[in-house]
């Protein structure tokens, strides 16, 4: 099967793109009153940025960029794209303002010594690697938003379920409107989040992936029932948020929000 | 509690009400009208009645039928027909109280029997229908409908005229899966049908154990030209009538080439065919059988431009995944001018298998698949409702609608098939041949 298809709704200038298998999981995306013409086009260029980043930043694809850096900054420092040392220096940022909860090595981030002169990356202990399952949906997002600006005003994406961005409004509302299913209990809604021009980041167990987060100071998987999400104007943000608040104390949690632009936090407790 | 006995009319009723049918209803059985003489309703009417049978033909089909028969509560097999004694006397073990004969036209003059079951060699299925029809008795025989295209005419006729029941057997026609599928592919769950490829393939020499040399040609008669058309006839007529339902078409024309390949002993008839049926909307059929590799088995592919019907499956893939349940839901919304919430947001969605094609299936829970290798018949492949309904047809008179019509029209492709393989050349339907049923 083709792992993308669109298709476009002429009565109500309706299109829908779906891409199938990317960054690990699903990306659909739905745009309303762009012409078919504009709306393909589009759609071809969020493919080829998705596919590119994904090239990128997966580490489980033996060819990224990620994987080169991981398997050679132990020895030596490699110097990176350009891009590539925006996207690390920007994770060292928020690693420190999440109070280190935010860490793309899961471990100790602090073991990275990131060169500004010649823009390379070291590992300064040999067990450290990147990975970025936090940020990339998010950084991607915010790709695709730039893609769309002053072309599309009303756009609904949503990226693996986790990651949604909601762009102007419902053809038929102010907003978009979006609720959560608790994972624990088919059919019962936990609530519905109001987003225009935000994005929505979930983080939790799930019944069926419920050792997935990990806490990188004490190494151990947060195992708890518990749904955060966290809606703001900026995905990365909304990513990074969304899971350190899982694993973050109160104190934590009152820090971190000092920091941040937050538009609306729900944590659901969903049992034991 | 259900008599043991009385399982296989149960079947047939369980069948039709499987099909979505409701008391007094008529839409659904519209697609089907071959099915709408066996409602519920029409069985109480003949409770208490009961049809007299006679078989000519009791080898491995005849008795697959009499084993079907002795399940039925409103039959009564009453004379039985072979000139092989073996096969008369082992039929005979199983329903004692037949009367037996060697000669089927003295069998006919009986006024004791409503009912005709015929299950010989190809070539003498057209004169034993005539004759039977001749003789007043409903005439239920085995497909293909006969062994040249002049001898299908004359039984297409004497059907036009007789005020008899005539079946053949035309088993997917009552095979629940195939009928689904067929009303799934009508009503354009898989878009417009761009193709169909059909295949049939064993792997053993198509004979059964001579006892003595002279019976030779009359035990495996499917390898003799003068009493078989081979693959075509044995096989492909099944599959190529399921072509012409799914299209609802006839194919204009043939292309093929047939060869013996490896069974090479003494048989008249090929082991490897190869045809393109064509239609006139553009539509393709290819058509393969070979009995010499197995591998692929049986099936029959209905090649759509949204999806693909496997049919001997019961299976239906889609060539695009449908949209995810939320956006679907967005999307309608949308569509309907509706504001309403979207239900997606979750925990990371992680896919659970690799994006295969995604198996969809036509009937719910446990179907029988055939395989496609038995020689006598498979297991609820629409042959027992087949037989069943028959009997019943033999009280009512009820005249089946459609199934002489499939089995005359791929009864005349595959001899058309066989001509263009001989002859090496396309060969287009025949004028003559043509009868007003479906388009050409």
């Amino acid at each position: 099967m083709d792992s993308c298809y669109c298709n476009y709704y002429e009565s109500s200038s309706l299109f829908h793109g779906s891409f199938l298998d990317i960054m690990g999981t699903r990306f659909d995306i739905v745009t309303v009153g762009g012409t078919k013409t504009v709306s393909e086009s589009l759609w071809n260029e969020i493919i080829s940025e998705l596919v590119r980043l994904d090239k990128m930043l997966n580490r489980y694809d033996k060819e990224s960029d990620i994987t080169l850096i991981n398997a050679r900054a132990v020895y030596a420092p490699v110097k990176v794209t350009p891009e590539m040392w925006n996207i690390l220096s920007n994770c060292r940022q928020y690693y420190d303002m999440t109070c280190g909860l935010f860490d793309i090595t899961l471990k100790d981030f602090s073991q990275v010594y990131l060169n500004e002169s010649d823009k390379s990356v070291f590992f300064l202990q040999d067990n450290i690697s990147f990975d970025f399952g936090g940020y990339a949906k998010g950084y991607a997002m915010e790709k695709i938003k730039a893609l769309l600006r002053f072309k599309i005003d009303n756009a609904f994406v949503n990226f693996g379920n986790s990651s949604i961005l909601g762009l102007g409004h419902h053809p038929f509302g102010n907003y978009w409107s979006v609720s959560i299913e608790n994972p624990y209990q088919a059919g019962e809604v936990l609530g519905t989040l109001e987003i225009s021009n935000n994005a929505l980041s979930t983080s939790g167990n799930m019944p069926s992936n419920p050792k997935h987060i990990i806490h990188p100071i004490s190494g151990e998987y947060i195992e708890k029932r518990q749904i955060v999400c966290v809606v703001t104007p900026n995905s990365v943000e909304a990513e990074i948020l969304s899971t350190t608040l899982m694993i973050a104390n109160d104190k934590e949690k009152a820090d971190i929000l000092s920091r941040f632009q937050v538009n609306d936090i729900r944590i659901y407790n969903t049992g034991e | 509690m259900i008599k043991k006995d009385e399982q296989i009319d149960q079947d047939l009723r369980k069948f039709i009400k499987n099909l979505g049918y409701i008391a007094g209803g008529t839409a659904l059985l519209a697609t089907v009208p071959w099915l709408q003489s066996f409602t519920p309703e029409k069985l109480k009417e003949i409770r208490n009645e009961k049809t007299r049978i006679a078989l000519i033909g009791t080898g491995s089909r005849g008795q697959y039928h009499i084993h079907n028969l002795l399940k039925i509560p409103h039959v009564e097999i009453v004379a039985l027909c072979d000139n092989y004694s073996p096969n008369l006397k082992a039929a005979s073990e199983l329903c004692p109280k037949a009367k037996t004969y060697t000669d089927y036209k003295k069998m006919l003059e009986s006024k004791e029997i409503d009912g005709v079951i015929i299950s010989t060699p190809l070539n003498w299925h057209s004169p034993m229908v005539l004759d039977s029809l001749a003789a007043d008795k409903h005439t239920f025989c085995e497909k293909a409908m006969a062994l040249t295209m002049g001898e299908c005419k004359a039984i297409y006729e004497a059907y036009q005229k007789t005020d008899k029941v005539l079946y053949f057997g035309m088993q997917r026609l009552f095979d629940e899966k195939y009928i689904k599928s067929l009303q799934m592919i009508h009503s354009g769950v898989i878009g417009d049908i761009v193709g169909m490829r059909c295949h049939w393939f064993r792997n053993n020499d198509w004979r059964r154990p001579v006892p003595a040399p002279h019976l030779e040609r009359s035990i495996n008669w499917r390898l003799y030209k003068a009493s078989s058309a081979g693959l075509m006839t044995e096989l492909a007529t099944h599959q190529l009538e399921v072509s012409n339902w799914a299209l609802k078409r006839i194919p204009d024309s043939v292309v093929g080439m047939g060869d013996i390949v490896f069974w090479k002993d003494g048989r008249e008839v090929y082991d490897s065919v190869s045809l393109t049926y064509h239609y006139k909307n553009g539509v393709k059929t290819t058509y393969e059988s070979l009995i010499a590799n197995k591998f692929n088995g049986m099936g029959e592919q209905v090649l759509g431009n949204k999806g693909t019907m496997e049919l001997a499956k019961g299976e239906y893939f889609f060539e695009y995944a449908k949209p995810a349940a939320g956006i679907l839901q967005l999307i309608n919304q949308v569509e309907q001018q509706i504001f309403d919430n979207i239900p997606v947001a979750g925990p990371s969605w992680v896919p659970e298998i690799a994006t295969e094609h995604e198996t969809n299936y036509v009937v719910e829970g446990k179907i029988n698949i055939n395989s496609g290798l038995s020689m006598t018949g498979a297991y609820k492949d629409g042959s027992e409702e087949l037989i069943a309904s028959f009997c019943q047809a033999a009280i009512t008179g009820e005249k089946a609608k459609n199934i002489v019509e499939e089995c005359y029209c791929s009864t005349i492709l595959c001899l058309m098939g066989n001509q263009a393989m001989d002859e090496q050349r396309k060969i287009d339907f025949p004028e003559e041949y043509k009868i007003p049923y479906l388009n050409f």
